[in-house]
């Protein structure tokens, strides 16, 4: 399985004052692919995430999105371009309908006498139906507001309307924080889903369990480097919490290894 | 238990509240007081609520997009007040006069609108700009613009607007005079506005969650100028019909109508949290008061128990909007 690779990143470092964070991290992330990223906490997972969304700036090392070598100054920046952290709640108004919310700052419009801009209900309607259902996503009602929705519902008109509106990357941090089991389910179903519409998905997550139902590749880091980057099917539990820990040998190997990832 | 219809049901109600509420009033008053029920006195309803009711729509749209506006009812007295004193002849009027005569409407708005604008404009920057509490700062122009009202005018009165402005004020169509459809029209076209237009739509969407709207790009910082000015010009409209109202102003002309521009907006279903509530309903909350101050003016209860009943009003309404709360989460 060789995608073509959509997120590339070589050597990134972070220093906050006289702290290492990010020792060279590097790593590449594909179209369609998900990518599970683990780590103890204060392995410098988050701070990698805030770097790739423009949250933070790298103080060496060199990204490569969607062809071109870039780092992102602003949040703002590189979402526009297609890269975003979505975060449950954060980014939805839940005193409006799920159309409302889908089309948010995006409202298609038509111009009474030239002049006066109005909604176009029905033609936002049909969009957001029809994404949904291309998602395999099922909402009762459109029209319904956000805050009567599930947990997991919410999070599937967020994924949806990140991918419509030519999103790339997205990058999940805890998702399912707040899911019960079946939610949880769901959630892993709808990521494989958004993943199969070519979008790059980075998740970080504490449970090996969903990281293994979910993602094709799993990035394990450790103290500031990558310890670990292995085809999931090629790996166990047992041996990714040894990277984690820092107990196994490969993730040793893997440091050795400038790439990284070895294609299959 | 809670069905999706029974929620469905309750949802209905639990926004359309005030229209349960404004009919089950005028059905009680009609029965139990006497001579309520005569058009004369709908009409009278529909016409008291012009001026509470155009203020409240500019205060509605500032609480919806979650931020708050005091000074609604001091702008108004101002605008009333320079309307009073360049249009009338009399007292402290200068009594401009134009040729045709006819165009002294269309400036005395235009001037109107424009005091209210800048007042709106000033809360505005106070809040968005140097970001200081909204409540604080329209609590202080609710004061200081009083002030100026009381200044500009040595606390004396214009009387004897011009005639060609009062025409407004006396012409009737329909039983009510077109003073009352003014607020009428103000209502449907900012009902469309706030339901049917991006600029309502992002006004709802900032007032949910400012954070979500602005990381959707929506420019919040415009939008909420853009809504206090408007709150402002509103405001400044209301008091240009109150001045062709009373033919002139006086210092104190409008006192006391924040709090029931106010309380209508609450009992019209609009939260305080922002986010939530339709400017039809506001316009029911206003009627609403109004049927109730005329029914204690026709049941000859002493005017002073006018106060104590709308000073309850307000806290039953708002102790309505937490109980809305209480009653969705059940269902939710």
């Amino acid at each position: 399985m060789s995608l073509p690779t959509l997120l590339e990143l070589d050597d990134i470092r972070m220093n906050f004052g006289a702290i290492e964070a990010l020792k060279g991290v590097s790593f590449k992330v594909g179209r369609g692919e998900v990518v599970a990223l683990l780590g103890d906490n204060g392995a410098g997972k988050s701070t990698l995430v805030k770097i790739i969304s423009g949250g933070l700036k790298a103080s060496a090392g060199r990204m490569v999105f969607d062809g071109e070598e870039r780092f992102f100054p602003t949040p703002a920046e590189a979402k526009a371009q297609g890269i975003e952290t979505v975060y449950q709640d954060l980014s939805l108004c839940t005193n409006v309908d799920v159309v409302g919310n889908f089309f948010m700052g995006r409202e298609i419009v038509k111009k009474w006498l030239g002049l006066i801009p109005v909604l176009q209900e029905k033609e936002m309607e049909v969009v957001v139906a029809q994404a949904l259902q291309n998602a395999g996503t099922r909402i009762p009602s459109l029209r319904t507001n956000v805050e009567h929705l599930s947990g997991g519902q919410r999070q599937a008109i967020e994924l949806n309307r990140f991918a419509h509106w030519g999103g790339k990357l997205v990058l999940l941090d805890e998702p399912f924080a707040a899911l019960g089991v079946e939610q949880t389910r769901r959630g892993l179903d709808l990521i494989k889903r958004i993943a199969a519409q070519g979008i790059g998905v980075i998740i970080i997550t504490h449970i090996m369990q969903q990281a293994f139902q979910v993602a094709d590749r799993i990035v394990v880091i450790r103290q500031g480097r990558v310890a670990g980057d292995v085809p999931t099917r090629d790996t166990s539990p047992d041996e990714v919490v040894g990277l984690i820990t820092g107990e196994a040998l490969i993730g040793q190997a893997q440091e050795t290894r400038p790439n990284g990832p070895q294609p299959n | 238990m809670n069905s999706p219809r029974q929620r469905a049901i309750a949802e209905f109600v639990l926004d359309h509240l005030v229209w349960f509420m404004l009919a089950a009033v005028l059905i009680a008053f009609s029965i139990f007081v006497p001579n309520f029920f005569q058009i004369g006195i709908f009409a009278n309803i529909v016409e008291q609520s012009t001026f509470v009711g155009v203020m409240a729509i500019g205060l509605a749209i500032v609480i919806i997009a979650g931020h708050m506006d005091l000074s609604v009812e001091s702008t108004a007295a101002l605008a009333a007040m320079i309307t009073g004193i360049l249009f009338c002849s009399h007292g402290i009027g200068l009594g401009l006069t134009f040729t045709p005569e006819w165009l002294v409407i269309p400036i005395s708005l235009a001037i109107a609108l424009t005091v209210g604008g800048v007042i709106g404009f000033l809360n505005g920057f106070f809040t968005i700009k140097m970001k200081m509490n909204a409540f604080i700062v329209t609590l202080a122009s609710y004061i200081w613009v009083r002030g100026l009202v009381v200044a500009i005018s040595g606390g004396r009165s214009a009387q004897d607007l011009s005639p060609s402005l009062r025409v407004i004020g006396i012409e009737q169509v329909l039983y009510i005079p077109l003073i009352a459809w003014i607020a009428i029209l103000c209502f449907i076209v900012f009902s469309f506005i706030m339901s049917r237009t991006p600029f309502g739509r992002h006004i709802m969407l900032v007032g949910g969650n400012a954070v979500a709207a602005f990381r959707a790009g929506i420019k919040v910082d415009r939008l909420m100028f853009i809504s206090f000015i408007l709150a402002g010009a509103i405001a400044g409209l209301a008091g240009w019909l109150l001045a062709i109202r009373t033919s002139g102003a006086t210092a104190n002309l409008g006192t006391g109508m924040l709090f029931n521009a106010f309380a209508a907006v609450v009992i019209g279903g609009v939260s305080l949290k922002g986010g939530v509530g339709k400017l039809p309903g506001v316009y029911a909350g206003v009627l609403l008061l109004s049927s109730i101050h005329t029914a204690i003016n026709l049941m000859g209860l002493p005017a002073h128990y006018t106060q104590v009943i709308l000073g309850l009003l307000v806290l039953a309404a708002v102790l309505l909007d937490t109980l809305k709360l209480q009653i969705r989460q059940r269902f939710a």
